[in-house]
């Protein structure tokens, strides 16, 4: 198992310092050159790492916003709850090729549903192409994700709640604390850890799977969505330069441990 | 006092309505997609492709179901099928193998260098996708495994048996130590004690493990992409997406069906567990 890990990477790494082609055979020595292509000779390269941040770090935001009050709904005594429970689980469980396929259909710019109900309560006069304009599409992408994705937190935090003893609430409720008192002097200090590991493992999953946004826009329209990930596939499946996907894979392994650590970081110095 | 009351009342009243206002605004959030992929898979071209839709199904019909079963001119999902279920069924019992010893050990001892195993199997998850498809593609390659369904249940084993194994030992970790002390007084074996004592009581664990991994290799999208290519070996995730890309918007009735045949044994599968999951990322996340 350990070899499965470990080899990948030094075979990743050393791939990045050739020029190894996919179909030409071909594998020479050449240093950083592909390093240095990437950084000051791709024109690409900066926006698609800034799509990269942008699309980890907005969905684990806007998941916590669903999962919060998700989770603190779930957790009262509510007629049917272990189904609810059971039901919020279904995008997380729903492969991610269908996802893709059913926000198309339902956002489709011709017959989409969402479309309808937007023009039916006059938001908008005319249908919009979710996909096809270069700034909405990151809307697009940010709704998607937190709708395939909050179910994780949701859970993780209705477990948190459970932990939390009710002690501290009858104490509270002596002292003569309000329900958001509570919620912001208790139930939030209470949750940070679990705030914290889910949002690690939101970051590192969102930055690992390139498959939702591939599946949805392929990184198009142009670049407008592109993320290191698939530009890493496109590279080295699309024009077989495996050098290169090496080390843009390499490069994008160090930043999503370097963003784990500094979210880590910076969520223990608030202590 | 009465007006004090009767303001505690109101407070009730409101809260209650936010509650349910919450949920309902939830459930609607997370449900609609999913029930208008199911409507519309059973709606006929013609009432599919209106401009204002609706939800009623004036006429059932499954002319997108026979599309997508259809060899000949329709989506061949059939052996795709076969495919995504022989990879995850298999892949799934390979995982559990591994999966159950490692985390009893895990779970039960105290040996050096258990720190260190840990922080592997955290490593494992951080470490997927762009890093290691290129070398996996590559030790493909070399095996001459490109195109078969081996390459697939061997790469989903490395990601699934990490994650199971935390799993597995937080299933452990809740049986009382005082339960098999006393089988192994009573004459019971170490062994002995493992499979009559301590994998009865974690079966729904296991369960729960197992579904998990075929879940994991059925939804999987990325590794199938670059390690299949022809009918031998695409799994039905590999499949849709060709056929989306291939005809889009030309075909919805057919590809909605697809896509609820291909999410409906994962949900069915999901139900029967939903209530050890809970336990179960949170024991592995939390505390693991």
């Amino acid at each position: 198992m350990g070899f499965s890990q470990v080899y990948p990477i030094f075979e990743t790494v050393r791939l990045s310092l050739t020029n190894t082609h996919l179909v030409r055979r071909s594998s020479d020595f050449i240093g950083i050159q592909n390093y240095i292509t990437l950084l000051f000779e791709d024109v690409h390269f900066w926006s698609i790492l800034r799509n990269s941040i942008l699309f980890v770090f907005a969905p684990i935001f806007t998941q916590f916003l669903v999962a919060v009050p998700a989770a603190l709904v779930l957790n009262q005594r509510i007629i049917f709850r272990g189904l609810w429970r059971g039901l919020i689980m279904v995008p997380w469980v729903m492969p991610v090729v269908i996802v893709g396929l059913m926000l198309k259909w339902i956002l489709d710019s011709n017959y989409g549903l969402v479309n309808y109900y937007l023009r039916v309560i006059g938001i908008i006069t005319k249908n919009i192409n979710w996909f096809g304009d270069q700034k909405l599409v990151y809307l697009t992408i940010i709704l998607a994700s937190t709708w395939k994705g909050f179910a994780y937190p949701t859970v993780m935090i209705l477990a948190g709640l459970k932990g939390i003893s009710v002690e501290l609430y009858e104490s509270a409720k002596i002292d003569g604390a309000s329900g958001i008192q509570n919620f912001f002097y208790i139930t939030l200090p209470m949750l940070r850890p679990i705030l914290l590991v889910s949002g690690v493992v939101t970051l590192i999953t969102g930055w690992t799977k390139f498959e939702m946004i591939y599946v949805l826009t392929s990184g198009g329209p142009g670049f407008a969505t592109m993320t290191l990930p698939i530009y890493m596939y496109i590279n080295s499946f699309g024009s077989f330069r495996l050098g290169l996907g090496a080390a843009i894979a390499a490069i994008s392994t160090t930043i999503v441990m370097l963003l784990a650590f500094f979210y880590w970081k910076y969520l223990m110095s608030k202590d | 006092m009465r007006g004090i009351h009767i303001d505690h009342n109101i407070k009730k009243v409101l809260l209650k309505f936010l509650t349910y206002g919450t949920l309902v605004a939830i459930m609607i959030f997370t449900l609609v997609p999913f029930a208008w992929l199911l409507v519309s898979s059973l709606k006929d071209q013609t009432t599919l492709f209106r401009g204002n839709p609706t939800w009623m199904i004036e006429k059932v019909s499954i002319s997108g179901y026979r599309w997508i079963i259809n060899k000949d001119i329709g989506g061949n999902i059939l052996i795709p099928l076969e495919n995504s279920l022989v990879v995850s069924i298999l892949s799934s019992i390979t995982t559990m193998c591994f999966a159950v010893s490692a985390g009893y050990a895990v779970g039960r001892y105290r040996f050096p260098g258990i720190s260190v195993f840990l922080i592997i199997l955290f490593l494992a998850q951080i470490l997927q996708g762009p890093i290691i498809m290129i070398p996996w593609y590559r030790i493909a390659s070399f095996l001459r495994l490109i195109d078969t369904r081996l390459i697939l249940i061997i790469v989903y084993g490395t990601i699934t048996i990490p994650i199971s194994t935390i799993m597995m030992s937080g299933f452990f970790k809740t049986i009382p130590k005082e339960l098999e002390e006393a089988a192994y007084i009573d004459g019971c074996t170490k062994l002995g004690t493992l499979f009559r004592i301590v994998l009865p009581i974690t079966t729904p664990g296991i369960v729960a493990t197992s579904i998990l991994s075929f879940i994991y290799a059925w939804n999987d999208y990325q590794y199938a992409l670059i390690l299949t290519s022809s009918l031998r070996s695409k799994t039905v995730q590999v499949l849709i997406n060709d056929l989306i890309q291939a005809m889009g918007a030309i075909n919805w009735p057919g590809l909605l069906a697809g896509g609820v045949i291909v999410t409906l044994p994962v949900v069915i599968l999901f139900a029967l567990i939903q209530k050890y999951i809970v336990d179960g990322l949170t024991s592995g996340a939390v505390k693991g």
